[in-house]
């Protein structure tokens, strides 16, 4: 800040803010005000093209590391079975339902559709070859190995233009170079790579744009502003993870206003807020016209039918080609329809057979006609839906939600009864039953049932209706499960009375309506498809998106806790070969992980000695060390965090490969505490200069042997570690059981092929 | 206003029979009959219901039921000595009001909100905790400010009493329920900020700095927990006799119960005792077999953990074969040694304990454990050696295995692996018993892997007595302690089914939902738990009014532009930290909190934005450019609004006589369901 503020102030507020930092400070800055030119860039043109040729080195490491036989192993691994399948949705246009945005998978699409993939693989499980199946997958994987490699030379530059010394800026790249967990990742067909890129796209944006702050509204000030919002608008496209790339942004955007805000800044309150409404406009604005857009092209492309159909609402539904939802027809009374039950897809069914009197546990029953979940189409599954009135039948009106109706049983002739009687297997719920119409109609009131449409709108319809059946005498709902009955039911399913009506597992559907001829249903159903608004689509989907995600809390044998990531305490298995007892294990590197998790402890504890010894009036840092440290370090510690600790907070199932963002910022924080700790001083200024800006003086980090020394011996062991386990990384070569028992250095490491 | 008035409020109108405290109620009638039950709650709060039954002269012989007549006693005495503590809440907010440098206006509203709070006034007066829970919490507040206004006399007879009663203060309250360590956290952050304040004043000597941390540690930290502590010695003191949660706890502590056989146990176990074995682990069951096999692996005889006594538990423990397992003719018995090699009988079928590399049932990394020949057909994998972890009792650790209190683990001779029951439920087949299989993980550690013999009966041996049997007092508070945490945290919503009474927090700040705390049948009397919504609604509000005011001030401040004096600034953080930051400890925690979730929880955060309410109207009232009628005018509408909401709502509190269709005027939310039964559907 102090950059901006006239040398007038200057004096005065530099006491202030530094009160007794370095006593020596103020006379310096006197004689530093001789340096009149305005110092452009703090590195020499022969440092610059050393760094150039240090940064085109680790491209090419990067580059090899990410293709190294990327065309092994040619089967399907792990998680490339979605989303090397969602790329064939896409390509062929049928509807899927994802948690995930869609960018990604479009890209990974597009990438197929170039190289003339036509998408008729649809990656089943585990272990399907690509050889035999004909599928272009090393195109495929072309595409993230490639970012994945390209995230490298990014996170060079953005230290370099955050102003570190070239040791610091090659130590992060070299450590992201050869960690295999990023190795792994991102030469598959998964999103990870992409989301990694984006990231660091965003905080290399983010950082020039910082650096453009003296000459704000600068073609090159919006320039980098707008890359910012772009990068975000990708990183959020990829997977909702981005939110926390945002939430990074938004943290040092908010510092960045705060301090523009300051009296001291001279910016009138009308400055203030055009500062103000560009970031808005640049980082909220933009980003969402980005990410909306992508859903736009995700509902253009994706017009079939598909198996995310069943995710969706009946109106979604009826957008899409070929799809049943738009061929319902509507159900009037006097039809005989079958009805199937959502949850296990049996059909109500009955036949002539009595409940026993007396079960095998010596409960009595009513011993009358059996009612039934039944897997397979029969004539027994028809029912003849009346009103719950025999003197007026109101055949051929359109049956409502909320209807009272009765159901007669086609082939026995007798209408279906719920009662309190305790049903075969469950003493709780009531036994269903029917009730033959030739007795007389004393029973009415016990056949009768409310029909209660749960979703298709409010007219009664074959498969766009899901709905429940309420026995209006005893407010049960018609209800089964998967517990078969005994040998005298056929081992067919239990259907019975549940007195909680709110369980969604009570809800049926009716899939057709017998005797309608074919006629009648082509001109029923020979409606188009329905138009619906994108945005109406996108709000659905994004909710699904957000609802499904929340609940995806089933146990994974994998899952782990995200105390356990920085420490590498479990591992994923990607894939296994039994005959070449091959095998991806998915784990970072081990030895560089735990030297980076070493590295954060380092610096919450400089942190923690600064504060505290600030507060006792004592000035440990020189100041602009200090500054260097909390706005660059500091910000990628604030990414840390936030790409890492609101994972806690997450009740879903949490695996180790959503660390990897996080990883990323550590292997980073890494790097800047290594020349924190070995270089001295640092290299200032790095920001361009601008109109208001005061001649500044020249400092220059100096960068002694050892600091080249240790940050040889980290790499070295980084690099050691990484071979040492490339095996499982790559999946190239098979590990021999004493091999994989060495390498099981944790003993939750569940490596296969062990014994 | 006086303890008296809000006394009158809350307990007239007392002969009225709800239902709520069905529950609670029972708990006071465990500690007069001393038998002991389990909960998930602490236990001060439920042994003062039972101290009120005491005094009242209830013998604990009316269970409590839901709805039904309360028998000839002095029940109306319980729901007095509950109500006072709802009633209490009205002076200290008074007075916590005044030490926050409220106006003489502004700490009468503060009491007045909460005296014509509905939901407060109807809680209060059943016999529930949440009357204790909330009154603890507000005397913390009040005892955390009252200490505030000693900081600048630190040492003094005054600075001293009110951070001792602070200490005693969050001891009382976390003893109620573990609601309790909200506001407990809150004490923690100031402290933690007034100690950071202190650190920066470079005149203080560093012995006096230390002096304030050792004060804090010993009145914040060691108090509390000694209070915590005292509860629960308390509750097993009264607590002697065998009772319902008896299951829940060690067997040793089982032994110490009246009423409980294991004290009969002879106390060291030989060759040829028939025993019950136990797993450790919290919830852990009973080794069990029964004659049903496997339908998959070895398909030999099923091997579980049951939890119900059952002579299916029963086990003999005898000799690794090759060596003599007549024991009948045993002259004397060979008492079991840590290393010994065994094999365990099952009475019931003859079959030996035994274990294999075949993958168990459901965790299939492990292997599986069955029951498989008898005294004849027999092999090396029936045999396990005895491992002696701990001895629980003032017994010498000298590897003897003695009932109840030694600890042991089961190894497998052949493979090595450790028998092992976590928790995890068989399928149908297996009745949804727990699993037993053999880890060879080798966690020693692991408690799911330490056993102890439970029941144990030889002939041969003399019976063991009370005083053999002694468990440690840390010992049984920390398995209570774990107990209570798992239990509360088995208190997951089921998605499959909508409990009617649970709510979202998100409905809560603006009362999008009421709760039927009775029948709702026209001839009852009907209860319906509902804030007063002018309280609640003007409380909310003022969470976002000071919220956008402390922004509005803090951007003021950064452009130099001082609208209020330093010590009125000053005035306005601390109060922002301490009712907006208590406000926050007790509300965000439920919207992360996995487990079930009711509209009473919000009540100790509601306090909060009530003093916040009145702090805010003074805060707006009492400036310069407000004159002195203005200011009257809006304390007046103020009151008017929240005192004649209150008594518009009156019969909701104090009961609906008749049909509750009368009642469609206060239908004043969609939401709400006092007249037509619904679910409460409104989100916000």
């Amino acid at each position: 800040m102090t950059d901006m503020a006239g040398p007038s102030e200057n004096t005065t507020l530099r006491q202030r803010t530094t009160a007794s930092s370095k006593p020596e400070y103020p006379t310096k800055l006197t004689e530093d005000v001789e340096v009149k030119e305005v110092v452009t860039s703090v590195f020499t043109p022969a440092e610059q093209k050393q760094s150039l040729t240090v940064l085109a080195g680790l491209t090419v490491l990067a580059l090899i590391s990410r293709f190294y036989k990327i065309n092994e192993p040619d089967e399907v691994v792990f998680d490339e079975v979605h989303f090397g399948k969602f790329a064939s949705y896409y390509i062929q246009g049928t509807y899927f339902f994802d948690v995930h945005p869609p960018l990604a998978k479009m890209m990974l699409a597009a990438m197929g559709y170039f190289i003339g993939y036509d998408g008729h693989f649809l990656f089943d499980n585990i272990g399907d070859s690509y050889v035999t199946n004909n599928v272009p997958y090393i195109g495929l994987r072309a595409l993230p190995a490639f970012l994945g490699a390209m995230t490298v030379p990014i996170v060079y530059m953005t230290l370099r233009e955050a102003g570190y010394p070239i040791v610091t800026c090659a130590l992060a790249a070299f450590f992201i170079t050869f960690d295999n967990m990023l190795v792994t990742q991102t030469r598959l067909i998964l999103l990870d790579s992409m989301l990694v890129f984006f990231i660091v796209c965003s905080i290399y944006s983010y950082v020039r744009f910082h650096k453009t702050r003296n000459n704000p509204f600068s073609v090159q000030w919006w320039t980098w502003l707008l890359a910012t919002g772009v990068s975000i608008a990708l990183t959020t496209s990829v997977k909702m993870v981005g939110l926390l790339t945002v939430a990074t942004i938004g943290v040092a955007v908010l510092c960045d206003l705060w301090v523009l805000l300051d009296i001291r800044r001279r910016l009138t309150m009308q400055e203030f807020m055009r500062h103000f409404w560009a970031r808005a406009f640049a980082l909220i604005f933009v980003p969402m016209v980005i990410y909306l857009f992508w859903f736009y092209v995700h509902f253009a492309v994706l017009t079939h039918s598909g198996p995310g159909d069943d995710f969706m609402s009946s109106e979604f539904q009826e957008t899409l080609h070929g799809n049943t939802m738009a061929d319902g027809l509507y159900i009037k009374y006097g039809d005989n329809i079958t009805i199937r039950h959502k949850d296990t897809s049996v059909y109500l069914h009955s036949h002539p057979h009595n409940y026993p009197r007396r079960y095998e546990d010596a409960r009595i029953s009513s011993a009358g006609q059996q009612v039934t979940g039944y897997a397979h189409a029969d004539p027994n599954n028809i029912w003849h839906i009346t009103s719950d009135d025999p003197s007026n039948p109101k055949t051929g009106e359109q049956v409502m939600n909320k209807d009272v109706i009765r159901l007669l049983h086609v082939s026995t002739s007798s209408w279906l009864l719920a009662h309190d009687v305790a049903s075969p297997t469950m003493s709780t719920n009531e036994e269903i039953t029917t009730y033959s119409t030739e007795e007389d109609g004393s029973r009415l009131n016990e056949t009768t049932f409310q029909i209660m449409l749960d979703s298709g709108g409010d007219k009664f319809r074959t498969m766009a209706s899901a709905f429940k059946l309420i026995h209006v005498d005893t407010k049960v709902a018609v209800w089964t499960h998967p517990q078969k009955l005994p040998e005298w039911g056929f081992e067919q399913q239990e259907v019975n009375g549940n007195k909680n009506i709110l369980q969604k597992t009570t809800l049926w559907w009716s899939d057709s309506v017998e005797g309608k001829d074919a006629e009648e249903i082509e001109q029923e159903a020979a409606k188009p498809v329905k138009k619906r608004s994108f945005f109406l689509k996108y709000v659905e989907l994004q909710g699904k998106m957000f609802s499904h995600n929340a609940g995806l809390t089933g146990k994974h044998p994998y899952q782990s806790q995200p105390i356990e990531w920085p420490f590498l305490t479990k591992g994923i298995s990607f894939w296994t070969q039994n005959d070449t007892r091959k095998q991806i294990y998915l784990l970072g590197n081990p030895l560089g992980m735990w030297i980076a998790a070493g590295g954060l402890a380092v610096i919450v504890g400089i942190v923690g000695a600064d504060v505290l010894s600030r507060r006792r009036g004592y000035y440990p840092l020189n100041q602009d060390v200090q500054r260097r440290f909390y706005s660059a370090t500091g910000f990628f510690f604030v990414g840390w965090a936030l790409h890492y600790l609101p994972f806690f907070l997450m009740g879903r199932a949490l695996f180790l490969h959503h660390y990897m963002p996080a990883q990323v910022f550590s292997y980073m924080i890494l790097a800047t505490a290594h020349g924190f700790i070995f270089v001295e001083g640092v290299d200032a200024p790095i920001s361009e200069p601008g109109p208001e800006v005061r001649p500044r003086r020249l400092q220059r980090a100096v960068v002694p042997t050892l600091a080249y020394i240790s940050a040889a011996i980290l790499a070295a062991i980084h690099l050691a570690s990484f071979l040492y386990f490339a095996p499982l990384a790559y999946g190239t070569s098979a590990i021999d059981v004493p091999g994989l028992a060495r390498r099981r250095l944790l003993s939750q490491w569940e490596f296969h092929f062990a014994k | 206003m006086s303890i008296t008035d809000a006394m009158l409020i809350f307990c007239s109108a007392l002969s009225i029979d709800p239902r709520s405290q069905a529950h609670f109620g029972k708990f006071g009638s465990y500690y007069i009959k001393g038998e002991f039950y389990f909960d998930v709650h602490p236990p001060l709060g439920k042994m003062l219901v039972g101290l009120s039954g005491a005094l009242a002269g209830y013998d604990g012989s009316f269970a409590f039921e839901s709805g039904a007549e309360y028998p000839d006693m002095n029940f109306g005495f319980m729901r007095v000595f509950n109500a006072f503590f709802g009633a209490v809440m009205v002076p200290l907010a008074y007075f916590t009001a005044q030490e926050l440098k409220m106006s003489r206006t502004a700490c009468i509203f503060a009491a007045f909100l909460i005296l014509c709070d509905n939901a407060y006034l109807t809680i209060s007066r059943f016999i529930l905790l949440d009357s204790m829970l909330l009154a603890f919490t507000c005397f913390v507040v009040f005892c955390l400010a009252k200490f505030r206004n000693e900081r600048h006399d630190a040492f003094s007879l005054d600075w001293w009493l009110w951070l001792a009663m602070t200490g005693v203060a969050i001891g009382l309250v976390s003893s109620v329920k573990w609601v309790g360590l909200f506001v407990t956290a809150l004490v923690g952050l100031y402290t933690i900020e007034d100690l950071w304040d202190l650190f920066g004043d470079l005149s203080m000597p560093k012995t006096t700095y230390l002096k304030h941390w050792i004060a804090r540690a010993a009145c914040l930290i060691a108090l509390p927990f000694s209070v915590y502590v005292a509860s629960f010695a308390i509750h097993f003191a009264i607590l002697q006799n065998s009772g319902s949660g008896d299951a829940q706890m060690s067997s040793l502590f089982q032994a110490g119960l009246r009423g409980n056989q294991f004290m009969s146990n002879p106390l060291e176990v030989a060759y040829g005792s028939k025993v019950t074995v136990k797993n450790t682990g919290y919830g852990g069951g009973l080794l069990h077999s029964h004659v049903q096999t496997y339908p998959e692996g070895s398909g030999q005889q099923q091997v579980t953990c049951y939890h119900h006594k059952d002579t299916n538990n029963n086990w003999f423990i005898k000799r690794a074969h090759g060596e003599s397992f007549d024991f009948a003719n045993e002259e004397k018995p060979q008492i079991i040694r840590d290393g010994d090699v065994v094999r365990f009988v099952h009475e019931g079928t003859g079959r030996n304990l035994h274990s294999h590399r075949i993958k168990a049932p459901v965790t299939t990394g492990q292997f599986e454990v069955s029951a498989y020949g008898d005294d004849n057909v027999h092999d090396l994998n029936d045999e396990w050696r005895i491992e002696i972890v701990d001895e629980q009792s003032s017994h010498p650790r000298d590897g003897t295995m003695r009932s109840l209190s030694t600890t042991f683990r089961v190894r497998h001779r052949v493979v090595g692996c450790l028998l092992t029951a976590e928790n995890i439920n068989l399928p149908q087949w297996g009745f949804r018993q727990i699993e037993v299989y053999c880890d060879q993980r080798n966690r020693t550690t692991s408690p799911h892997s330490i056993w102890n013999i439970e029941q144990h009966w030889n002939e041969k041996l003399p019976a063991g007595g009370e005083s053999q049997y002694k468990s440690k007092f840390w010992r049984d508070f920390w398995h209570l302690n774990v107990a209570m945490m798992t239990s509360n945290n088995a208190l997951i919503p089921d998605p499959d089914k909508e409990d009617l009474l649970a709510s979202n927090p998100s409905q809560w700040p603006l009362l999008a939902v009421g709760l039927r705390m009775c029948g709702w049948g026209d001839d009852k009397i009907k209860f319906y738990l509902l804030g007063n919504p002018i309280v609640w609604w003007g409380g909310t509000l003022s969470v976002l009014a000071f919220v956008s005011t402390l922004g509005y001030y803090v951007i003021r401040r950064q452009r130099k532009l001082q609208d209020i004096s330093g010590a009125e600034w000053e005035q306005f953080q601390y109060a922002g930290k301490v009712l907006v930051g208590g406000w926050f400890l007790h509300y965000a925690p439920f919207c992360i909190m996995g487990r079930v979730t009711y509209l009473h929880h919000y009540f100790p955060a509601l306090y909060f934005t009530l003093l916040l309410f009145s702090f805010l109207m003074d805060h707006f009232l009492f400036r310069p450019s407000v004159s002195a009628r203005t200011r009257a005018a809006v304390w007046t509408v103020a009151f008017v609004a929240v005192g004649g909401t209150f008594l518009y709502f009156w019969d909701i509190s104090y009961g609906i006589r008749g049909p509750a269709s009368q009642m469609g005027h206060l239908q004043w939310r969609k939401a709400w369901n006092i007249v037509d039964e619904h679910t409460p559907s409104s989100f916000i």
